[in-house]
């Protein structure tokens, strides 16, 4: 979206006959509009929390909010990436599914050290992204088609690697990314820290790198971006390979925060999660547009919702009407600023 | 596809395959590639007859005969509606897809379970109120998508949230399974065929009271009604469409609300089939909409828009309740459903790639 590179720079009161000059700073601003907004409603929400339910603001409640919140945020930032380049993958429940059975069978039965454990996650998730990505973009099928397809294989896979119902026993491996005392450092839980390093990484990546901004060219217009020299298939292929590798991490924490059973529901309705953390982070379904900032902030906001329905005594499923109306209220905000940008 | 006005057929040309010239081999694969529904029916007699050979020499669990088949086809019901609700939608084209129709089936579900099981209304009025609650849930998500300009994905995600909590909320997580819902069952039981029925196997009920009368509706819908014209006009070019003086915006509201009748009528037949009306019918495991996406992928519904048939839906249907029901028998036990789910990726992802060669080699596919 060429767009992108006036907006945040003209104020609405100029007059419009005026065309907007050129000018050194070609990238929006760091935080958006739709991030402010949403900083506010979180900041909002937890002052609320914190004024009608006591325990909201101890440490008990706020750290495993933050570790509940990683999985989600991390595999968010490769979901963004991949929304950016205009595609979608709703195969990330099954694949969180495949690595996390492999990782905890493979824990069972030998017992491997912490850092084994980890590549071994990320091994798998890169194998399921490069699937998914190379059917993606040298198949030249939509996005959306191919991730149906293979969340089904992906489910497949994993029900037939837990064998049985449940992986019992797993040992206390990734007490690193965990709930418990381990899993912190300063009071902050580990598995939020990895995903803050690594949302600032990609934030940067995609900001200030030319890499990062082809992802964006693709979604603006992939005939115009190749023609332009950016070898778009190779990028998109990217895309999900790094979602895949995220997704594998993300496995890990997911392990850590359960007990030593995992069982088969791990990851159901995770890629449904994903996309709404996405999406209420301001990041255009249509491609070109969007941050990891916002996705962060996003997923943030889904799991203060979780928390604070259950905090406040009301029944837990109510949550999930809050995350749809976030969504509207979100992306509807979106809507309009944009619109009131055109008219503009 | 860059086609340069051909003004006669010079040699250098790639010729747009004129009929006369082929050999019966190149036509054929070019029916089986270009027309889904040709492809489709080979598929099927290729499952039938392989299921039907591994009968005879004894490979299965139970006999895969015509009555097994008839019996099966209940499971077509919803998975074939709610196909065609996604036939709607997508059609209308800009990213049309409803990822809501399973919380819907949900949601409509528990107002069923309340107005028949509840609170006493007669059954005719219970399944209007249902129908036309389902059709509500679909006018939020037209109203959203065709006239504030929400993306359909994102749109119905978040109804999809909203309905499926309601639902569950709405009877405290409880499950609505009176005298009358219970006695409800008998819609799915098989009946015999009038005056040709000696010969044929049973059929499930539900195939004649909500199948069928959808099929033909939706039928008349697309391919014999101004609507259906428009709707197919609004999906391959909206902005054409719209130049040309149609109410672009009134033709995809519409496709949306369709399909959320079309959703409330399999709350129905799903209270019925679990005699019961379950706060989560359509939402649990992968939910129902999924595999209504994926019929409608299957049946050769274009996720572009402006391009699809009611009869490949209903082909695709039959192409994956066939082979689902002889997956069960190939397999003890709980594997079968397993690799029922391996069976419908690799099946869809073959149909999407397939659709591409199509795309690149034929100009499109129909």
């Amino acid at each position: 979206m060429t767009m992108t590179t006036i907006e945040g720079g003209t104020p609405s009161g100029e007059p419009p006959t005026v065309a907007p000059r050129a000018r050194n700073r070609i990238l929006p601003s760091p935080v958006s509009g739709q991030e402010f907004v949403l900083l506010g409603v979180i900041a909002l929400m937890w002052i609320v929390l914190a004024f009608t339910t006591p325990a909201f603001m101890t440490a008990g409640s706020i750290q495993p909010l933050l570790v509940a919140t990683a999985p989600i945020a991390l595999i968010g930032i490769g979901m963004t990436i991949i929304i950016i380049t205009g595609g979608i993958d709703v195969s990330v429940g099954g694949a969180i599914m495949v690595c996390a059975v492999t990782t905890a069978k493979t824990l069972v039965d030998q017992s491997l050290s912490l850092p084994v454990a980890v590549l071994l996650a990320l091994f798998v998730g890169a194998v399921l992204g490069t699937i998914n990505g190379l059917l993606i973009a040298y198949g030249r099928v939509h996005a959306i088609i191919i991730t149906f397809g293979t969340a089904n294989l992906f489910q497949f896979l994993g029900l037939q690697i837990f064998g049985s119902s449940t992986v019992n026993g797993i040992p206390q491996t990734f007490a690193f990314f965990g709930r418990g005392v381990s899993g912190r450092s300063f009071g902050i839980p580990h598995a939020f820290l990895i995903t803050i390093v690594i949302g600032a990484f990609v934030w940067w990546y995609l900001r200030h790198t030319p890499g990062g901004r082809h992802f964006y060219a693709i979604g603006g217009d992939p005939h115009a971006a190749r023609l332009a020299g950016v070898r778009v298939q190779r990028r998109i292929l990217l895309a999900y390979l790094i979602t895949g590798l995220l997704v594998g991490l993300a496995s890990c924490f997911v392990i850590a925060q359960g007990t030593s059973t995992l069982d088969q529901t791990v990851g159901s309705g995770k890629e449904l999660a994903v996309i709404a953390a996405v999406v209420i982070g301001g990041t255009s379904i249509m491609g070109g547009r969007g941050s990891v900032l916002g996705t962060l902030l996003g997923a943030l906001l889904v799991q203060t919702v979780t928390s604070g329905v259950t905090q406040l005594g009301w029944s837990s499923q109510l949550s999930d009407l809050f995350v749809g109306i976030f969504i509207i209220v979100a992306v509807g905000a979106d809507l309009l600023r944009q619109r009131a940008r055109r008219s503009a | 596809m860059s086609t340069a006005p051909v003004t006669g057929s010079g040699p250098g040309v790639r010729p747009p395959a004129e009929p006369g010239q082929e050999s019966v081999a190149s036509r054929v694969v070019r029916a089986l590639l270009t027309q889904r529904i040709v492809l489709l029916a080979v598929l099927i007699v290729i499952v039938v007859a392989l299921f039907f050979i591994m009968d005879a020499n004894d490979y299965l669990t139970a006999p895969y005969d015509s009555d097994y088949m008839a019996a099966s086809l209940i499971n077509a019901v919803p998975l074939a509606m709610l196909g065609l609700a996604e036939l709607l939608v997508i059609l209308s084209g800009r990213g049309g897809i409803d990822l809501s129709v399973g919380a819907i089936v949900s949601l409509a579900g528990m107002v069923f379970g309340f107005a028949y099981g509840q609170w006493g209304w007669p059954l005719w009025l219970a399944i209007l109120l249902t129908a036309a609650f389902g059709g509500l849930c679909g006018a939020l998500n037209g109203f959203l998508i065709a006239y504030i300009g929400f993306p359909a994905l994102i749109a119905t995600l978040a109804t999809f949230y909203a309905f499926k909590s309601l639902a569950i909320v709405i009877n405290s997580q409880r499950p609505i399974s009176t005298k009358p819902i219970q006695e409800l069952f008998s819609i799915s039981r098989s009946v015999e065929l009038p005056l040709i029925g000696q010969q044929l196997p049973n059929v499930p009920l539900g195939i004649f009271t909500f199948l069928v009368p959808t099929v033909i509706v939706v039928w008349i819908l697309l391919a014999r009604t101004s609507y259906g014209r428009r709707l197919y006009a609004t999906g391959t070019n909206d902005i054409a469409a719209k130049w040309a003086g149609l109410p672009v915006r009134d033709t995809r509201f519409k496709a949306y609300v369709y399909a959320g009748v079309i959703s409330g009528f399999v709350a129905v037949v799903t209270v019925g089939q679990f005699a019961s009306a379950r706060p989560e019918a359509g939402v649990s495991g992968s939910g129902m909409a999924l595999p209504a996406i994926t019929i409608a992928v299957l049946g050769g519904v274009a996720i572009t828009g402006g391009i699809g048939r009611v009869a490949g839906v209903v082909l695709a249907t039959l192409l994956i309740v066939w082979l689902n029901a002889g997956i069960l028998l190939a397999f003890v036990g709980n594997a079968g459903s397993q690799y029922q789910l391996f069976a419908l990726g690799t099946v869809l992802i073959f149909a999407a790639l397939l659709n591409g060669i199509t795309n690149r080699r034929y100009g499109g596919s129909r």
